[in-house]
């Protein structure tokens, strides 16, 4: 094994959205942040560079605004990060996303690995992975529980809601992690003054050779809304709480389930 | 055959999504076939109002390894729209044939309808947090969640053709061994009629017990967030309820000690009644609650697990 890969998306942390009164979105005080899901693909491809004791890059494309992400990417101990930064992310489906990023592969791979969270936090659509894979000729290895290298070999066991599997993998592959897989690192100081001297390089889409049609988002967004919850919200707060349950207790049996 | 087709490696799924394909059927006037691994199922799907079935068999029986057969049968067929069952292995093998195809791909859609030249989708993004209506180019692939759409009643004639397609899918890259059921500890959550689920506001595993005890009253099964089961490892990963780990439709669910970020609140909307207890006031649980108590969950939970004994 010589060279890893992660892919992450630096999107908005959605606990500081907020769904206005028309129900459109307000995202002006979010901050950005890496993806919760890619965050273990990164600690996954971290922990195998420094078990094997070889290289780990990492990939992202986003809108300008991604550049801001080089300095957290690499204090979590990746050595290098590829960054994309163009218009396009904003009306990118998985299509147009796979296929850049499939495109900036084959300019700086070949990759013995390629990880990607199991989907993003934004849009969660889960197809990175697997397109990448097609687009690559390679397997996808998807919700991956746990991972080891050995002999060339990658072995890992997946979590597919009624059973797990064990699946190895003789040659390149993209696998994407599923969260349960490790616990991120919290860079110390340490971590984040070491990344400001490591390298990161620019990705010009244009660069890429990809005709105008695979740039072309296949599905468009005709609009988002606030996801309203239509409750009932009868909340009880007197300070005695033998009150409060014999008010909610009730207010079960009115709805019949005591 | 252009048209609408289905594809699950689950065949109760796959008569799921023929409620939707029939649907579709009527607006694009176009056929329904379903592409289906097991053979002997093939009737079903029939007798359910598919006008053709495809029976694909390779020698690999890995569900995965047919990516790249199913689009090539797609390609050939011309096909208009597939539906796939949204089960972690559709999700794979989906986002596989979408880019063969170079096709959009809409993942996890709660609906489905025919608009203008496309298809008109809506899902859930940023957690749960908000609800994105999108349209797909032909030929468009949507994934549906399982139980999103009861099966598809029997109905007509029942008759429909049925093709045996073989296909190659022999991949010696990949080999695939340990199968293992995944052994739940109780009764699936997904499927419980009433849930406990406890947070991070639960401080140590110990005061599970107290938990149990109203679980036990209540008739409930345990359930929590991410952070009990993949951070404590206090209850097993197939407990915890969120838009990455289960989505339940109970009766009723109660939660204690759990602040409602939008990923855990994305797992409960289904929820007929929907009861909070959390010491936090501006909790905004509260917000998706039906009833709530604010207090201190050790003194809340003794006091409802006694009156519910009642």
């Amino acid at each position: 094994m010589q060279k890893l890969l992660v892919c992450y998306k630096w999107v908005l942390d959605e606990q500081d959205i907020k769904v206005t009164g028309d129900l459109s979105l307000d995202t002006g005080r979010a901050k950005y942040k890496i993806s919760d899901y890619d965050k273990n693909a990164v600690e996954a491809g971290v922990l195998l560079g420094e078990q094997h004791g070889v290289s780990v890059e990492a990939l992202t494309f986003g809108t300008a605004a991604v550049k801001q992400s080089l300095k957290d990417a690499l204090s979590r101990g990746l050595d290098k990060v590829y960054w994309i930064g163009d218009a396009a992310a904003e009306q990118a489906d998985a299509f147009v996303t796979a296929n850049i990023l499939a495109g900036a592969i084959k300019k700086a791979g070949p990759y013995d690995l390629i990880l990607c969270g199991e989907g993003s936090a934004d849009s969660y659509s889960q197809q990175t992975a697997p397109r990448l894979a097609t687009l690559l000729g390679i397997p996808a290895i998807t919700f991956v529980r746990q991972l080891s290298v050995a002999d060339g070999r990658v072995t890992a066991i997946r979590k597919l809601g009624d059973c797990t599997e064990e699946v190895t993998v003789t040659g390149p592959a993209v696998i994407s992690v599923l969260p349960e897989i490790n616990k991120p690192r919290i860079p110390g100081l340490k971590q984040v003054m070491a990344a400001a001297k490591k390298p990161s390089e620019e990705v010009k889409v244009a660069d890429l050779g990809l005709a105008a049609g695979e740039l072309a988002p296949k599905v468009r967004s005709l609009s988002v809304k606030g996801y309203v919850m239509d409750r009932k919200k009868v909340i009880f707060k007197e300070a005695n709480q033998a009150d409060n349950v014999a008010k909610l207790v009730a207010s079960l049996a009115q709805e019949g389930l005591c | 055959m252009p048209g609408i087709w289905i594809y699950s490696e689950d065949s109760a799924v796959a008569r799921q999504l023929l409620t939707a394909g029939l649907e579709l059927k009527n607006a694009m006037k176009q056929p329904v076939a379903v592409l289906t691994l097991s053979g002997e199922e093939a009737q079903t799907f029939i007798d359910a109002g598919a006008d053709k079935v495809y029976v694909v068999k390779g020698s690999n029986p890995w569900p995965e390894s047919y990516a790249n057969a199913v689009a090539d049968l797609l390609t050939k067929e011309q096909a208009g729209v597939l539906l796939v069952g949204g089960t972690m292995r559709g999700k794979d093998l989906a986002a596989k044939v979408a880019a063969s195809l170079k096709a959009g791909l809409v993942t996890d859609a709660l609906r489905v309808a025919c608009a203008g030249d496309g298809i008109e989708t809506t899902r859930l993004v940023y957690g749960g947090l908000a609800v994105r209506t999108e349209t797909v180019t032909l030929p468009a692939l949507v994934t549906i969640p399982p139980r999103t759409f009861a099966e598809a009643a029997v109905q007509g004639t029942g008759q429909g053709e049925v093709v045996i397609v073989e296909v190659a899918n022999d991949d010696n890259r990949v080999s695939v061994t340990n199968v293992c059921p995944i052994v739940r500890q109780g009764a699936d959550i997904a499927a419980a009629d009433r849930i406990v689920c406890v947070g991070r506001g639960l401080s140590k595993k110990e005061d599970l017990t107290m938990v149990e005890a109203l679980a036990a009253a209540v008739g409930a099964e345990i359930g929590c967030t991410r952070g009990i089961s993949e951070d404590y490892r206090w209850l097993p990963n197939d407990r915890y309820i969120g838009i990455s780990g289960q989505k339940v439709k109970p009766e009723l669910y109660i939660g204690l000690g759990i602040s409602g970020q939008v990923q855990h609140v994305a797992g409960i909307r289904d929820a007929k009644v929907i009861v909070a207890v959390d010491s936090n006031e501006k909790a905004p649980i509260f917000e998706a609650a039906d009833y709530g108590i604010v207090g201190d969950l050790y003194e809340v939970v003794p006091l409802l697990t006694k009156a519910m004994q009642k």
